[in-house]
C-alpha cells in the first residue's frame, strides 16, 4: 500500500490512527502488564497458561527497557510540549546529549510553519530548549 | 512503539453459549482470539450490516483476511483487508458490546465488541532497544518485545568483523566493542514486514548513536 511506503517514523509520519491513539512509554507498559499479570494470578490456578508468548514477551522487554522506576516521574516527564510519539521515544532512550537526541527524533527540530502555528505554541525548538529539556529528564531519572 | 488504543470486532458467538454468562463468554472468547496476535483491522459493524442487506456474507478467515461471500450464488466477491495495528499484547477494558445480529442460515450471533488494548506497533524509521539472541555471519537477529528484528552484516559498521566460535560474536578492531547472545542494542527500523501472526523488522545499526548500550552480563 502507498499509505505504508510513505511511512516513516522519523518525520512523525504514521498512520492518523495511531497520532491520536495515546502512546506508551515502556515504563508505563510495565505498569500495566505487571497489573495484569497479577490479576491472572489471581483469578487462575496456572497463570503461565493463560499467558500468550506475545504477552510474556514484551513483560520481560518493558521490565529490561524501563528506564523510570516511578509512576510519578513519568507523569513529569510527559508535561513537555512534545508529540505523543516523541516523547514516548525520548522517554525510553533517555539521549544525554542535544545531538543524541535529534539523531533520535529528527523531528523535533522541524518547525512546523502554519497560520495554526502562528497562533498556538510553535513547535520549533532549538537547541537550547533541547538541551534544558534533557537536563530536566535526565534529573527526574535521578531523583525520582 | 507501544500504544494504548480502542479497537473494535466482531465476535461470532454459537446459541449455545446464550444465557446468562453471555457477555462474560463473549469477553473470555475475545480474549482468547485477539491477545498476542497482528491481525489485520476488522470490518465494522455498520459496514458489516450494510453488506448483510446487500446479501453479501463477511466472513473472516484464521488467517486474518477478509471474504465477502454472495449468498444467493455463494461466489466471493473480493477479498477485503487493510492496516494493521501491531501485536495486541493485552486486553485492558471492554467499552461496549454492540447488539447481536443473526446470521442468515448459521444461527450464530455477531455482537460487536468494542475493547481497549495495549498493541506494539514497529514503524519504519523508529529507533528502539532489543536484545539480541542469535549472531551469525549474515549478520544478528534481535528481539524487540514480541517483534524479531534482522540486522544484516551490510548494516553493522565496517570496523565489527564477525568472529566465529562458542560464543559467534561481532568485535571492533580492538576489541573494545562486542555484539553477542545477550546483548542489548539501540537500532533503527528500515523496513516491516507483517503477516498473520508475526511482525518481521529490518534494521541498522550504521547510524550515529546507534549500537551496544551494554554488555552481557555488565548489568544487573
Amino acid at each position: 500500500m502507498s499509505a505504508e511506503e510513505e511511512e516513516n517514523a522519523a518525520e512523525l509520519k504514521i498512520p492518523d490512527e495511531f497520532l491520536k491513539a495515546k502512546c506508551l512509554m515502556n515504563c508505563e507498559v510495565s505498569l500495566i502488564l505487571e497489573h495484569k499479570y497479577e490479576q491472572l494470578q489471581q483469578m487462575a490456578d496456572d497463570p503461565m497458561n493463560q499467558m500468550s508468548q506475545v504477552f510474556e514477551k514484551s513483560l520481560q522487554y518493558v521490565k529490561r527497557f524501563s528506564r523510570y522506576k516511578n509512576p510519578d516521574a513519568v507523569r513529569q516527564v510527559r508535561e513537555y510540549q512534545l508529540a505523543e510519539f516523541e516523547l514516548c521515544v525520548l522517554g525510553n532512550l533517555c539521549p544525554e546529549t542535544v545531538e543524541e537526541a535529534i539523531a533520535m527524533v529528527p523531528s523535533i527540530k522541524v518547525p512546523i510553519i502554519s497560520i495554526a502555528a502562528l497562533y498556538t505554541r510553535g513547535r520549533a525548538h532549538d537547541d537550547e530548549a533541547i538541551e534544558k529539556m534533557l537536563n530536566d529528564l535526565s534529573l527526574i531519572k535521578k531523583f525520582e | 512503539m507501544f500504544f494504548h488504543m480502542v479497537l473494535e470486532r466482531n465476535m461470532q458467538l454459537h446459541p449455545r453459549h446464550f444465557g446468562r454468562d453471555l457477555r462474560d463468554k463473549l469477553v473470555t472468547k475475545l480474549m482468547k482470539d485477539v491477545e498476542g496476535t497482528c491481525r489485520l483491522l476488522n470490518c465494522d459493524s455498520t459496514l458489516m450490516f450494510f453488506f448483510n442487506f446487500l446479501g453479501i456474507d463477511v466472513i473472516e478467515r484464521e488467517d486474518s483476511t477478509i471474504h465477502l461471500l454472495c449468498v444467493y450464488c455463494t461466489c466471493y466477491l473480493c477479498y477485503y483487508g487493510s492496516g494493521h495495528h501491531g501485536f495486541v499484547v493485552a486486553i485492558t477494558g471492554i467499552d461496549n458490546v454492540g447488539k447481536g445480529l443473526i446470521r442468515d442460515g448459521t444461527g450464530f450471533v455477531t455482537f460487536p465488541v468494542k475493547y481497549q488494548c495495549v498493541v506494539f506497533r514497529p514503524f519504519k524509521g523508529e529507533i528502539l532497544e532489543a536484545v539480541v539472541t542469535m549472531v551469525n555471519k549474515m549478520g544478528f537477529f534481535a528481539e524487540a518485545g514480541p517483534v524479531q528484528v534482522f540486522v544484516s552484516n551490510h548494516l553493522i559498521p565496517d570496523d565489527m568483523e564477525f568472529q566465529a566460535g562458542d560464543i559467534p560474536n561481532y568485535t571492533t578492531y580492538d576489541g573494545s566493542v562486542k555484539i553477542q547472545k545477550e546483548s542489548e542494542v539501540r537500532l533503527k527500523i528500515i523496513g516491516t514486514r507483517v503477516d498473520a501472526t508475526e511482525i518481521f523488522c529490518i534494521g541498522t545499526i550504521k547510524d550515529d548513536f546507534l549500537g551496544v548500550i551494554s554488555d552481557p552480563g555488565a548489568n544487573s
